[in-house]
């Protein structure tokens, strides 16, 4: 079996009441990337992060996980919510606000989704979960409810939820910018041992040290359009264009 | 229907719409007096009040109006159907609108409360002039729910034998024979009555939202 | 023999009628909960004529006095060939009654709830009824806690109104050993102190419920 990309994205356009977010935007993601999104506010970024599972419908194009066509089939027809659901499943989301479920625990927080989506036996489930929630570092809160957390506990317990889906790709959507500075770190931290692992990334962000040293390529979308991509090295030292030298100069 | 049938519902509605805003109208002061008395917490008077409002919330309007009317005669009180309906609707009432009352008043701000005081008003004149407007306007929307309420509870006074505009119906379709078309034409009724409320109470809600800006 | 022996005498009336009202109230609040719950899924999504209908029953039930849904229920049914007997029509009522307050005030939480953990459990794949299920609903119920709580208490009083209606419930057997013993006073406190410890318990234990989201952080939310 040829290794087919965790995502292709093939000429994804969107628009809402009419304005065009993304045009045209074709990107590929093969297994184990990191790839960094940047741009300035209102460039489409979140859009396109959402377009990628669906949460938002794209106008025109076609998006594919792991090979397979979510959304649309070939034809146009609308998937059924069922398998729609279920290719979901084969992605994680790791919200800005973290979007914990405030009425569960830590530990069922993470448990949740492979439980009652994947069908995954409990016990299964928690011991997964345990070793998760030791990686982020976050195996000591494993009975507290999301509201005692600091922001930080909350974005590891949220990527600990994430990985608990063993998913192709893992979409990131500044996952840090709702932090205080001083909490940047640790959530970082934990990101840069899953890209070391191996992990499929979709990040992004508006940390450029992290973009640079985690990412194998930069992603630059400015008014919904690719106008750059490289790896991070030549994107940070040698832009391409006058727009994301700006870009860059503004966020030394 | 004929047009007499009609003139009979539209008695009935007349008579729950009089009976009803009486007990409001009553229940919306007296609520407002049992609050500020309970604000003063004179002692027994004030448990007197709570084991009231507990009482009056869990007591169904129908058995309170039994008890009303059939109660009174025995100590010797002469009771007519009318008083007694209005007397348990109002006792109802006035104990939820004592709650929404009180409410208002937790809510009012400690700091406008200073900020009059140092404006060298007396508590008198801070009630009377900052307080009680603001409250009213804080209540309204509470105090339209509750007659909305009273109105759907009133039917209760039917067990007495007031033809109210549900009992009305039970009139009607001993004569005609047909229960359906007066039900139907006494529920369009309440639901014309009590739809107007829920739109005062709508508009009375942003009135108050706009308060606490 | 005083007044408080012919109560006593009278003992098992009472317990019949109050046995009647705690089935009807239990029998009848748990289905409307369950309506109610059962509507709010069928509003998840977006505007359908389906869904609008369903508002818009859910509204015509807050405009009605609920006599009148037990009378059109027991008077008015039969017209269309459906006789029930006081009882059931009664049950009937205050579960398609109560089931649409429950509904709106689930919805009026449903409204207001956070996208995100919605938005979240989208985003993980769950199907709409799961997430329903795990997700939306545990949120609605501890935020709705207090007005259940009400609503529930609001459920039992209406079923004194089933007397109207002939059912043999509580505050018809005050009136029944009252018209034979003539005691109405007594009668009439034993039935308002009963009703008054039925709602004591509910309101107890609601509040006791109160801890499960007070655990979770709910209570300032
Ligand atoms: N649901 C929506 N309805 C209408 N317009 C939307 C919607 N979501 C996004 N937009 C618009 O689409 C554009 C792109 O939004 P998007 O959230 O993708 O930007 P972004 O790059 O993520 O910005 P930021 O850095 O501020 O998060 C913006 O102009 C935004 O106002
Ligand atoms: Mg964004």
């Amino acid at each position: 079996m040829p290794d087919l990309p965790a995502v292709a994205i093939e000429r994804l356009s969107k628009s809402f009441n009419g304005i065009e977010v993304l045009r045209d935007v074709d990107l590929t993601v093969n297994r184990g990337e990191v790839v960094s999104i940047l741009g300035s506010s209102g460039s489409g970024k979140s859009t396109l992060l959402r377009c990628i599972n669906w949460l938002e419908q794209p106008d025109r194009g076609a998006i594919r996980i792991g090979g397979q066509r979510i959304g649309v089939d070939d034809n146009g027809r609308r998937m059924p919510a069922r398998e729609l659901a279920a290719l979901r499943a084969k992605t994680g989301m790791v919200f800005q606000s973290f979007n914990l479920w405030p009425h569960l625990t830590v530990l069922h927080n993470v448990t949740e989704a492979p439980i009652h989506v994947k069908g995954v036996a409990k016990k299964e489930a928690v011991r997964t979960a345990r070793e998760l929630l030791d990686k982020v570092g976050m195996a000591h809160k494993m009975e507290a409810y999301p509201y005692t957390l600091s922001g930080g506990q909350k974005q590891r317990v949220a990527i600990a939820r994430a990985l608990a889906m063993s998913p192709e790709v893992i979409l990131f959507d500044e996952p840090t910018s709702a932090l205080d500075p001083e909490l940047v770190g640790e959530v970082l931290g934990v990101m840069k041992d899953l890209s070391a692992e191996g992990y499929t990334m979709v990040v992004v962000t508006h940390e450029m040290e992290f973009a640079r040293a985690v990412s194998d390529q930069v992603v630059f979308l400015d008014k919904g359009i690719i106008i750059e991509r490289a790896a991070p090295e030549q994107f940070f030292t040698a832009p391409e264009t006058e727009r994301v030298r700006k870009f860059l100069e503004l966020k030394q | 229907m004929n047009a007499q049938t009609w003139w009979l519902l539209l008695e009935g509605a007349w008579t729950t719409a009089w009976i009803s805003g009486v007990a409001i109208a009553i229940g919306v002061v007296a609520g407002l007096a049992i609050a500020l008395v309970r604000m003063a917490r004179i002692p027994v008077i004030d448990q007197v009040l709570v084991i009231y409002i507990s009482l009056a919330r869990a007591t169904p309007l129908v058995t309170l109006v039994l008890f009303i009317f059939l109660v009174a005669p025995t100590f010797g009180i002469v009771m007519n159907r009318n008083i007694a309906g209005i007397m348990a609707l109002t006792l109802n009432t006035a104990a939820f609108n004592a709650e929404i009352w009180r409410a208002a008043f937790l809510s009012f701000s400690r700091e406008q409360k200073e900020a009059a005081l140092a404006c060298g008003m007396t508590n008198g004149v801070i009630f009377r002039r900052i307080m009680l407007p603001q409250m009213f306007t804080t209540s309204l929307p509470g105090l339209v729910n509750e007659m909305s309420f009273l109105i759907k509870g009133s039917p209760a006074i039917a067990v007495i034998g007031i033809v109210d505009l549900t009992r009305v119906t039970n009139r009607i379709s001993a004569v005609t024979y047909e229960p359906l078309p007066p039900i139907l034409a006494a529920a369009a009724l309440y639901m014309i009555i009590i739809s107007m409320l829920l739109k005062l109470q709508d508009m009375a809600e942003k009135k108050a939202n706009r308060l606490t800006m | 023999m005083t007044e408080w022996d012919i109560i006593w005498a009278a003992r098992d009336d009472f317990l019949y009628g109050f046995a009647n009202t705690l089935v009807i109230f239990a029998l009848s609040a748990l289905l409307a909960f369950v309506l109610g719950c059962v509507i709010v899924y069928l509003l998840e999504g977006p505007k359908s004529g389906p869904r609008t209908l369903l508002r818009w029953l859910i509204n015509i039930m807050r405009t009605l006095p609920f006599l009148i849904l037990a009378y059109l229920l027991y008077y008015g049914l039969p017209t269309l060939g459906v006789r029930l007997d006081a009882w059931t029509a009664g049950v009937g009522a205050l579960i398609v009654y109560h089931g649409a307050y429950f509904a709106e005030l689930l919805r009026g939480a449903r409204v207001v709830l956070p996208g995100g953990t919605v938005e979240a459990a989208r985003a993980y794949g769950f199907t709409t009824f799961t997430m329903f299920m795990r997700i939306i609903l545990p949120q609605l119920l501890i935020r709705t806690r207090p007005l259940i709580g009400n609503q529930l208490v609001i459920c039992l009083k209406d079923t004194a109104f089933l007397t109207i209606i002939t059912v043999q419930e509580l505050t018809a057997a005050a009136n029944s050993v009252q018209s034979t013993y003539f005691i109405p006073l007594e009668a009439f406190v034993v039935v308002i102190a009963l009703y008054w410890l039925i709602s004591i318990c509910l309101e107890v234990t609601i509040k006791q419920l109160g801890r499960f989201g007070k655990k979770r952080g709910f209570e300032h939310a």
